[in-house]
């Protein structure tokens, strides 16, 4: 099936095998229905950045579906498919999923293979699924997690059927969370975020609450640091990733007399911006001389922040926060600055960077569109704890009363 | 001990030296959202950059592309400097964070890679991988020759 990874260097391939997760969700009597939108590479937070097309939300044509998953989370959202998979390296999937009103489910570094998988930056890159319900996106978390030998990455840590233990509806009780300890983090809700989105999740909290949770907030003191250090592995990491797409073996080629130009006017043709000054970038962070100053220090950032949200887990159950600082913005507000589009993945890089599983749900709305637009909330977990998660989220959701998040298409 | 003790396993000290770089010429009128430019003020503000010039050179956008294997344009050179420059100041402030004694992490896990057999397989589809070359003579892959650099 055609798969170009939202990106011209890729027009007309076809690549020659399945993705293991793909094949997975065949071999279960899976349909296909078709390939998604996103931006280019992975590389985004709008879908903007694609070089194709433009998606919208369902729920405001007008605004962005998010990003870069947002072709996967519009399609769950309008219905056009039951479940889809998408890929989240620093909220890709989690952030759509607030945007458009449907779940979004991160699973642990390692629990699904990336073999298949467009390599953005291996360190961080996950495949994520999304579906309608909480319940949809545990059996596709199910269907394709396992280990694989073709990634080394891929944990040996089994894959349980992550459904199984969901209570009935009928057998919930008063308190089906009775003594669920919850971490509120502290630093998700400062003045920068959205109000609506505040309130919606400090309301979210309350009905955590009311289902017997213990609600406390938690700080995570480096929780901003992670925002520099992931675009700096990010980038630095993709700026090798992305070095494969020379235009000789795969993708499309520019004419050239000469093989550097050949490489040179295939990948500026090729490329778009912002996929362009992220190798950038990232060449540079990685230069002679650099490494030590910028993806080193990234990478001891990373240990920092994976210790702290450790610290945090063995007191909590779960922790909670917003999954995006606003809900859906106006495509072509954050085209022209960068800075301001990287804001926006504050909530959901430190995840990425721990390695953690992370589940967005839709809890509320804020004002916009036509009907309101959905907020999210993210629920993040130990490493290899999805089952939890979605327990938890799966009862959040049965029990969650006044709203319907199907969008007025 | 208190919940912030146990947190902080590791000692994080953030000189507070003042931002030198202007803020991002961010034009509110695009971004009617205010919260999303306070986070970034924010963000910006908390974030410290190394006062003094520091022995890393800004960086040098079209060397860069030559490194990196992409013609760019002088317009795409103009357009991107700024903004890449922006971000590369942004990175900085990771320069002030005390990481002394703190091992940098490959990735988020720390088990072992998990390595397979180093046994060959025969890949079942070559035929449609040799058809997505753009430039094929078999049995070889065409380029064009490599003009050796002074």
């Amino acid at each position: 099936m055609p798969s170009t990874g939202g990106s011209r260097i890729l027009e007309n391939y076809r690549p020659p095998f399945d993705a293991t997760a793909v094949k997975r969700v065949k071999a279960l009597g899976g349909i296909v229905v078709g390939k998604t939108n996103l931006d280019e590479f992975g590389m985004g937070s709008t879908t903007e950045g694609s070089a194709y097309k433009v998606t919208s939300n369902p729920w405001d044509i007008s605004r962005v579906p998010g990003g870069s998953s947002g072709g996967s989370a519009a399609a769950v959202s309008a219905r056009q498919c039951a479940v889809s998979l998408g890929s989240d390296t620093g909220g890709s999937v989690r952030q759509p999923a607030s945007f458009c009103g449907v779940v979004g489910l991160k699973p642990t570094y390692g629990r699904v293979s990336r073999y298949g998988l467009m390599a953005y930056a291996s360190s961080l890159d996950v495949i994520g699924c999304f579906g309608s319900s909480v319940a949809d996106a545990g059996i596709l978390l199910g269907a394709i997690s396992g280990h694989d030998r073709l990634d080394a990455t891929s944990s040996d840590t089994g894959a349980p059927d992550f459904t199984a233990h969901f209570p009935p509806a009928d057998a919930f009780g008063a308190k089906p969370l009775q003594g669920l300890r919850v971490g509120l983090i502290r630093e998700t809700l400062d003045s920068g975020v959205d109000h609506g989105v505040t309130s919606t999740v400090q309301r979210a909290a309350s009905h955590l609450e009311e289902l017997g949770c213990t609600v406390k907030e938690v700080s995570l003191p480096s929780f901003s640091l992670g925002l520099p250090a992931y675009y700096i592995l990010a980038s630095s990491e993709s700026s090798s990733n992305l070095s494969r797409y020379d235009g000789v073996r795969y993708g499309s080629q520019a004419a050239a007399e000469e093989l550097n130009s050949l490489y040179g006017d295939s990948r500026a043709r090729g490329f778009g911006a912002e996929v362009k000054m992220r190798i950038l970038m990232g060449t540079y962070a990685l230069s002679a001389g650099y490494y030590d100053a910028y993806y080193k220090r990234a990478q001891q950032v990373r240990t920092v922040i994976r210790k702290s949200f450790k610290a945090a887990l063995d007191e909590n159950d779960i922790l909670i926060s917003p999954a995006a600082p606003s809900a859906a913005y106006k495509i072509g507000e954050k085209k022209n600055d960068p800075l301001a589009m990287y804001a926006g993945d504050i909530m959901t890089v430190n995840v990425n960077l721990a390695g953690l599983p992370a589940l967005v749900l839709p809890c509320g709305f804020v004002e916009g569109g036509p009907a309101g637009l959905p907020v999210g909330l993210q629920m993040i977990g130990a490493a290899f704890d999805e089952e939890k998660l979605l327990k938890v989220g799966h009862i959040f959701e049965q029990t969650l009363q006044g709203h319907r998040f199907v969008p007025p298409l | 001990m208190t919940r912030q003790a146990h947190c902080q396993t590791v000692s994080l000290k953030v000189l507070n030296l003042n931002w030198k770089s202007h803020t991002p010429p961010v034009d509110s009128s695009s971004c009617p959202l205010p919260s999303l430019h306070s986070t970034l003020r924010r963000i910006l503000r908390n974030c410290s950059t190394a006062a003094t010039g520091s022995s890393l050179q800004p960086p040098d956008v079209p060397r860069l592309a030559e490194t990196a294997r992409i013609s760019l344009t002088p317009i795409e050179v103009e357009e991107f400097t700024p903004k890449i420059r922006q971000v590369i100041d942004w990175f900085g402030q990771l320069q002030d964070v005390e990481l002394q004694s703190v091992e940098p992490a490959l990735r988020a896990d720390t088990e072992a890679y998990n390595l397979r057999e180093d046994t060959p397989e025969t890949f079942e589809n070559r035929e449609a991988m040799v058809s997505g070359v753009p430039s094929y003579e078999e049995p070889y892959i065409k380029v064009p020759k490599v003009l050796s650099k002074e």
